[in-house]
């Protein structure tokens, strides 16, 4: 895939510049840059309003993404019918299926 | 899930090791597994169904996890298998050439978000309820790649070896997921009226 166009560019409001930091912001925040085009774009952010404000919002949004990971467990019904599994399998260890919900609780 | 070898027999005390081990590594990421599979299922009652074959199913094949390995990503990858199976279903063919249209198209959403005074939800607002719910709604292969890397915090690589698929068909993933979320809640925004003024906000 070839640069974006430039009208695209300018649609954005952004000049040639900040082309780098649109195309490869989330590689940046992913830690799956060279450390040369990570040092790059860091480079400009630190001169460019715009881009900053864009990753601003990019972090925001992957930390908003990522809080759902502490919002919902798997339920109670699970861990009891799979202790009963574990228990029918002959693992010594099925109670602590739900002893670790307990923990994590406490 | 019948076993095609009958299982060697161990003595009583490597028994006891084994399951006081697969309790120790593989039991605190049931909640995880569950995230997964509720993700991958869409339905409750399914991924019950696929969390307790994956434990079982590692339960019975923990002789083949490496001690000192990531036991998340070898339960992601037995819960990735089972819901395959369980579905029947062929690998997802949807491949895309890269990132970057998906890239600069979230870059015009942020540029409209802006011009309307909304560029500040994600900082502003608890969309959390709102962005389950978009993942829900995102297609799969997207929805896998979105869960893996960007809720459960896994590696590209890993994420790559749980969906078998090149690390670089994971960024393109990735990267459509995070694009049409955000195009998602972006038109919510505007949908709900959301204005700076409307949401109390000083600026």
């Amino acid at each position: 895939m070839s640069a974006p166009k430039q009208d695209q560019l300018e649609s954005l409001g952004l000049s040639a510049s900040c082309a780098d930091v649109v195309r490869h912001l989330w590689d940046y925040l992913d830690d799956q840059l060279t450390p040369d085009g990570a040092a790059r774009l860091k480079a400009h952010m630190a001169s460019c309003a715009k881009c900053r404000g864009y990753s601003d919002y990019q972090s925001c949004f992957l930390e908003a993404v990522a809080k759902l990971r502490a919002q919902f467990d798997a339920p109670d019904s699970l861990r009891s019918k799979l202790a009963e599994g574990l228990k029918s399998e002959g693992c010594s260890c099925w109670d602590e299926v739900t002893k670790a919900k307990a923990n994590t609780n406490g | 899930m019948t076993t095609l070898v009958s299982p060697p027999v161990v003595p009583a005390a490597s028994t006891a090791q084994r399951d006081a081990e697969f309790a120790r590594e593989a039991l605190p990421w049931l909640d995880d597994v569950y995230r997964f599979a509720l993700s991958l299922t869409r339905d409750d009652a399914d991924a019950d169904d696929v969390v307790q074959e994956t434990y079982l199913r590692a339960y019975r094949s923990w002789h083949t996890f490496i001690p000192g390995t990531d036991c998340r990503r070898w339960l992601f990858t037995i819960c990735r298998n089972v819901f395959l199976r369980s579905r029947e279903r062929q690998r997802p063919t949807v491949d895309l050439e890269d990132g970057e249209q998906d890239a600069l198209a979230a870059g015009s959403v942020y540029a409209a978000a802006r011009e309307n005074g909304y560029d500040d939800i994600y900082a502003r607002l608890d969309i959390g309820p709102a962005l389950r719910e978009a993942i829900d709604e995102l297609a799969e292969p997207f929805r896998s790649a979105v869960t893996l890397v960007d809720v459960e915090d896994l590696s590209y690589e890993a994420a790559a070896e749980i969906m078998d698929v090149p690390i670089g068909t994971v960024r393109s993933r990735l990267f459509r997921g995070r694009r049409l979320l955000q195009e998602k809640l972006a038109s919510l925004a505007a949908e709900y009226g959301l204005t700076p003024a409307a949401a109390g906000s000083a600026k």
